[in-house]
């Protein structure tokens, strides 16, 4: 006969070899390899203070013949804590799903229920396959002021334990994160970004549940963002932004009129158009230049060397400025 | 079979939904503040749940999404008369009960009680676009409430501002669903019904 036997951590275990007399000579083994007889009382094994670790198989034979007298699966836990629901709705109006887990492991196995009672009604919440800590619900009302009752009971062969939850139909509705974010380039316009997103596709009727957007955008050297909510559409032009930084963006989404904003969604980075810095195209006007400074330095060919009258953006002018003070360096070294 | 919608006809829909839709809006804005106003006032716990009271109407629809435009536009016009004649009567207790004392609380129930005459009219100008009855107002109307004490007037009154509050989402929607330019032809949900 094999049992399975859930003991606490830190219980003390007293394990009888089946019938066999307190007296009669055994002999006990844990996943096959023998225990020592300072653990035995008589025929009894004594565990004391059970850790993890001691889970497993114990066996006990008869002392001469060896014959298999008892068998348990010794398995080691702990009851249930207090488990962590959520509900949320990100297909509104379709229904709601709720999710949960332990706050810390139990070690042994689990079982899940969960009841759902709107006003005088109970509710199926049907299990997800996948995930399997998650069911859902399908809203048979809308625009009800009475609010849902959701109590999660979890238990295992040590004990039990629940949370409930209420709320109200709106107060749960929460969609995902916008997606298919896409941040370019406005081109001949240094400081604009056009920014474009869709709907997420839970959210399943965007037309008669229309959703607002609250967009963020900084560039990368600098921590503070800047905000822009959106009541419609699905893109945007950001207007002033600092030419030639690179712009970390992302953008959340809201029921127009209910419920509470999503998490935003995932970062999109991009860099407004600038333009390339000018190069000097001939010899001649290389060497017209480096002998005005009576100096034999020339510039190598791929130096670029800037118009002063040209319009480009701050980053370009700083090295602009910083490539001509160091042609000035050489020529006086050379005078 | 439904005739099809004239350009003018749908443009005007179109006009008094939107409008409508920012009515809403509004008001369900001005209702929040209300109840919050309220619920400090009356000395009431915010989150007290209130059982259904008879007159109250109730916004809580099954199979939402399968109305008609034209019950939709009924529902929602019965909806409000009622709650101008319930609004009425708060105004009244309100007055009864504190007099000048908190004038404020009665200038913002008199306020709401305005933006619910008018959308009531805004229901009635979409129901005479589409050439229908509109319903006698005595249809309508709540029957006399019982007399009640001091403190079942005022849980009365949170009912009716909660259910007024869930009427002013459910008609910005039902607005945003007579606008769709499907709901001017075919049986589904939209304001023609076929033979």
């Amino acid at each position: 006969d094999s049992h399975i036997q859930y003991e606490r951590v830190g219980a003390d275990v007293t394990m009888k070899c089946g019938s066999m007399d307190w007296d009669a000579a055994v002999t006990w083994t844990a996943n096959g390899t023998d225990i020592n007889e300072s653990r035995l009382n008589g025929s009894y094994l004594i565990l004391k203070n059970v850790n993890l670790s001691q889970s497993g198989q114990y066996s006990c034979y008869e002392g001469s013949s060896w014959h298999l007298k008892y068998q348990t699966s010794l398995r080691v836990g702990m009851p249930p804590k207090e488990p962590v629901l959520m509900c949320r709705s990100n297909n509104y109006p379709k229904g709601f799903y709720c999710s949960w887990h332990l706050p810390t492991p139990t070690y042994i196995p689990n079982t899940f229920n969960i009841s759902v009672i709107h006003g005088t009604k109970d509710m199926v919440c049907e299990k997800d396959v996948i995930p399997k800590n998650r069911c859902h619900i399908r809203y048979l009302q809308l625009f009800s002021t009475v609010k849902y009752k959701v109590t999660l009971t979890v238990t295992n062969a040590l004990g039990k334990n629940s949370t409930t939850l209420t709320f109200d139909e709106f107060a749960i509705v929460k969609p995902d994160p916008p997606e298919s974010v896409v941040a370019k380039p406005v081109p001949n316009n240094p400081r604009r970004l056009e920014v474009s997103w869709q709907n997420p596709s839970s959210w399943p009727d965007p037309e008669s549940f229309p959703l607002k957007f609250f967009l963020r955008y900084r560039p990368l050297i600098l921590d503070q963002w800047q905000h822009v909510e959106l009541s419609d559409g699905t893109s945007h032009t950001i207007t002033d932004a600092y030419a030639g930084k690179e712009y970390i963006i992302q953008v959340a989404a809201k029921d127009n009129d209910i419920g509470t904003w999503s998490d935003w969604s995932v970062a999109v980075h991009a860099t407004p158009w600038t333009e390339e810095p000018k190069h000097l195209t001939t010899e001649a006007q290389i060497t017209e230049t480096t002998s005005a400074s009576t100096s034999s330095f020339m510039a190598p060919p791929t130096t670029k060397i800037c118009d002063k009258g040209t319009v480009v953006g701050s980053g370009a002018v700083a090295v602009c400025w910083t490539a001509g003070l160091v042609v000035a360096a050489y020529s006086v070294l050379f005078i | 079979m439904a005739a099809a919608d004239s350009p003018s006809t749908a443009l005007r829909r179109r006009d008094l939904c939107s409008r409508g839709i920012r009515l809403a809006g509004k008001m369900r804005a001005d209702v929040i503040d209300l109840l919050d106003a309220y619920v400090e006032r009356q000395g009431l716990d915010a989150s007290a749940s209130v059982a259904a009271v008879e007159g109250v109407p109730l916004a809580a629809v099954e199979r939402w999404d399968e109305q008609t435009g034209t019950q939709r536009l009924l529902e929602n016009l019965a909806a409000y008369r009622a709650f101008r004649t319930l609004l009425a009567q708060m105004l009244e207790e309100q007055r009864e009960q504190l007099g000048e004392a908190d004038a404020g609380l009665g200038r913002a129930l008199a306020a709401v009680l305005l933006q619910v005459s008018a959308f009531t009219y805004h229901l009635e100008e979409l129901l005479r676009l589409e050439s229908r009855g509109i319903p006698g107002e005595e249809e309508d109307g709540p029957p006399p409430p019982p007399r009640l004490s001091i403190f079942e007037q005022k849980l009365r009154g949170l009912g009716v501002l909660r259910e007024l509050a869930q009427w002013a989402v459910r008609s910005t929607r039902d607005l945003r669903q007579l606008a769709k330019p499907s709901s001017a032809t075919g049986t589904a949900p939209g304001l023609t019904e076929s033979p």
